[in-house]
């Protein structure tokens, strides 16, 4: 009986460490990341997006695609979305005419179609890989499509010294986030397939956040004083590439986008192009 | 600044000719100011180590050299330069590009006072086999045809798609001869200012690609030997072709940083399409420092609708002439 007891007494308060253990663990002990010899979160790795938000940020049902002869290989893919707070983007009144005239010449002018620099953030959640190469000094980022590439500079803060398709990027840590501060950029790249734009006012801050070995939060504030009434915020996660051998490919686009550009312009423009 | 760097790349095509035919002439004031501190530098000093024990190779380099590939005839087959040219004397013209700011003065140059960068015993680079001399033969007659019939026969760098610099080897091309190292844990990142490419090679030293993947800079795979990155590269495509050689090109390239601010390139190359014998050449980066800014070229690329259609017009007049005959 007393030994009954004893087992009940302690079978109790096991189950009670455990209810005490349990609120902890679902406060999220916040995930620590393997470090760099620096004690910083070591990024390296091949990351990529796993959503819809290049066909449109906002949530979206699957749509009829731009090209018919592709048929359902060109189809709006369906997504939740991912606008943080909200279901759309905050244009001002006049912007928003040119979105619309964006989305009904998408597929002239994306400049995707052209096998154009990405810009940022979209670059980050177009549906290629992207590598991270962090040293203690500097942070590349080196992307698949059209071989893009930003160099984070994590010293001092520098000036853009001019515009350009992915930015000037500024970098910081903030705890385990790595943030970046982007600015100078140009006018001319866009958000996604449906013609969300910005203009060379735009300002983005990213904070990327590791959450677990294989997956880190991606977060992008969008500032542009030009086309937005307020700073909207995109989030979502990326994903590690963790297949023996990884590698980025050339995805050199140029080749592929040559008929579409020149075709006309050949000495025999192909009948079927 | 897209109209620009376009524009700029015209007038460096023409311009680059010139730069290497008077390479010799010239003596840029960055080398002069230089020697001193290079001589001091070919001393090998203790490497730099990242935290992770590796060699450090990062910074922004720059791979403008004075040096020809091949030994130029008239240098008495010597493998030091002479000294600078006698001011004044005839031998001291050489054109001034500074309009463009391309002026070598304007340019970090790693001191090399050798006459070819290859090392062969004569500097310059072995007979291409009959096959090799064949294909370049035949290539150029089918340029000389169709050179302006479509985006496909214009050149690789014209379309925007890779710069003959950008190899590997990795050659100076000439102007924004930047080149910026960053290394994270099992990989070496090295971007080539022109035209924004990346090579991503893993130091684990792991097997290349699938021989079916064929890229325009081929698939690199590296490994560390003491304080030297040694690159291995293969399946290259047949579009591009270092001094004529083929789609079998493989080449090995030696990093080594011998100093703060000097950097060793060493490459070999072979093909048995090409060269009946593997051959080397060894260049010095410098560290330029500062930081590569965004060669954006496809996205500014007007030159080839311009030349296009700039054909067509031609064709166009010729035959208007010729139905007036």
């Amino acid at each position: 009986m007393r030994n009954k007891l004893r087992i009940a007494t302690m079978a109790g308060a096991a189950g009670l460490f455990v209810l005490a253990a349990l609120p902890a663990a679902a406060q999220t002990a916040p995930y620590r990341a393997p470090r760099m010899a620096d004690n910083h979160p070591n990024l390296n790795g091949i990351w990529q997006a796993l959503n819809t938000a290049n066909w449109d940020l906002r949530g979206h049902a699957a749509g009829m695609g731009r090209v018919v002869a592709l048929g359902s290989e060109d189809a709006e893919a369906p997504g939740l979305g991912v606008i943080d707070g909200a279901d759309d983007i905050p244009y001002l009144p006049a912007a928003k005419a040119k979105k619309d005239q964006n989305y009904a010449n998408r597929l002239k002018d994306d400049p995707e179609v052209k096998c154009y620099l990405p810009g940022v953030p979209r670059a980050t959640y177009m549906p290629y890989p992207f590598q991270v190469v962090q040293s203690t000094k500097t942070i590349m980022f080196s992307y698949e499509y059209a071989g893009a590439v930003r160099v984070i500079n994590m010293d001092k803060p520098t000036k853009s010294p001019t515009d350009s398709w992915m930015g000037w990027s500024n970098g910081h840590w903030d705890g385990d986030t790595l943030v970046i501060d982007v600015t100078g950029f140009n006018e001319d790249s866009w958000l996604d397939r449906v013609g969300d734009y910005h203009s060379d006012a735009l300002h983005v801050v990213e904070r990327y956040t590791p959450r677990s070995p294989e997956t880190m939060n991606y977060e992008a504030t969008i500032e542009d004083k030009n086309v937005f009434a307020r700073p909207w915020k995109i989030s979502m996660p990326l994903y590690r590439h963790v297949e023996k051998n990884a590698q980025l490919l050339e995805f050199k686009c140029v080749e592929f986008v040559e008929e579409l550009l020149y075709g006309p312009l050949r000495k025999q423009p192909r009948a079927n192009p | 600044m897209r109209h620009f760097s376009r524009v700029l790349s015209v007038g460096a095509a023409s311009c680059a000719a010139l730069l290497i035919s008077t390479a010799f002439s010239q003596t840029p004031a960055s080398v002069s100011k230089t020697a001193a501190a290079a001589k001091v530098t070919e001393n090998k000093v203790a490497p730099l180590h990242n935290p992770d024990g590796t060699p450090d190779l990062q910074g922004v380099w720059s791979n403008a050299t004075n040096v020809p590939l091949e030994r130029p005839a008239g240098t008495g087959g010597g493998r030091a330069r002479a000294a600078r040219p006698e001011p004044g004397t005839a031998a001291d013209v050489h054109y001034d590009l500074s309009q463009f700011g391309l002026d070598r003065a304007h340019m970090k140059i790693a001191e090399d006072t050798r006459t070819s960068l290859v090392t062969t015993e004569d500097g310059r680079i072995p007979a291409r086999l009959p096959e090799a001399q064949k294909r370049a033969a035949d290539r150029a007659a089918f340029q000389r045809e169709h050179q302006w019939d479509g985006p496909e026969t214009r050149p690789l760098s014209e379309r925007c798609i890779v710069w003959p610099n950008e190899g590997p080897p990795m050659m100076s091309p000439g102007y924004n001869s930047n080149v910026q190292i960053v290394q994270g844990p099992g990989y070496v990142a090295i971007e080539q200012e022109m035209i924004h490419d990346v090579r991503i090679i893993p130091t684990d030293n792991r097997p290349h690609a699938p021989a079916e993947i064929r890229q325009y800079l081929g698939d690199s795979t590296g490994h560390w030997e003491g304080d030297t990155l040694v690159v291995d590269t293969t399946n290259f495509t047949d579009k591009t072709a270092f001094q004529g050689s083929s789609g079998s090109l493989h080449v090995v390239e030696r990093f080594t940083r011998l100093a703060d601010d000097r950097l060793q390139y060493e490459f070999t190359v072979d093909d048995p399409h090409t060269w009946a014998t593997p051959w080397s050449a060894k260049t010095f980066w410098t560290l330029a420092g500062g930081q590569v800014y965004e060669y954006a070229c496809q996205e500014g690329n007007h030159g080839m609708a311009n030349n296009l259609s700039g054909a067509r017009a031609v064709e166009r007049r010729a035959a208007e002439e010729a139905a007036k005959k």
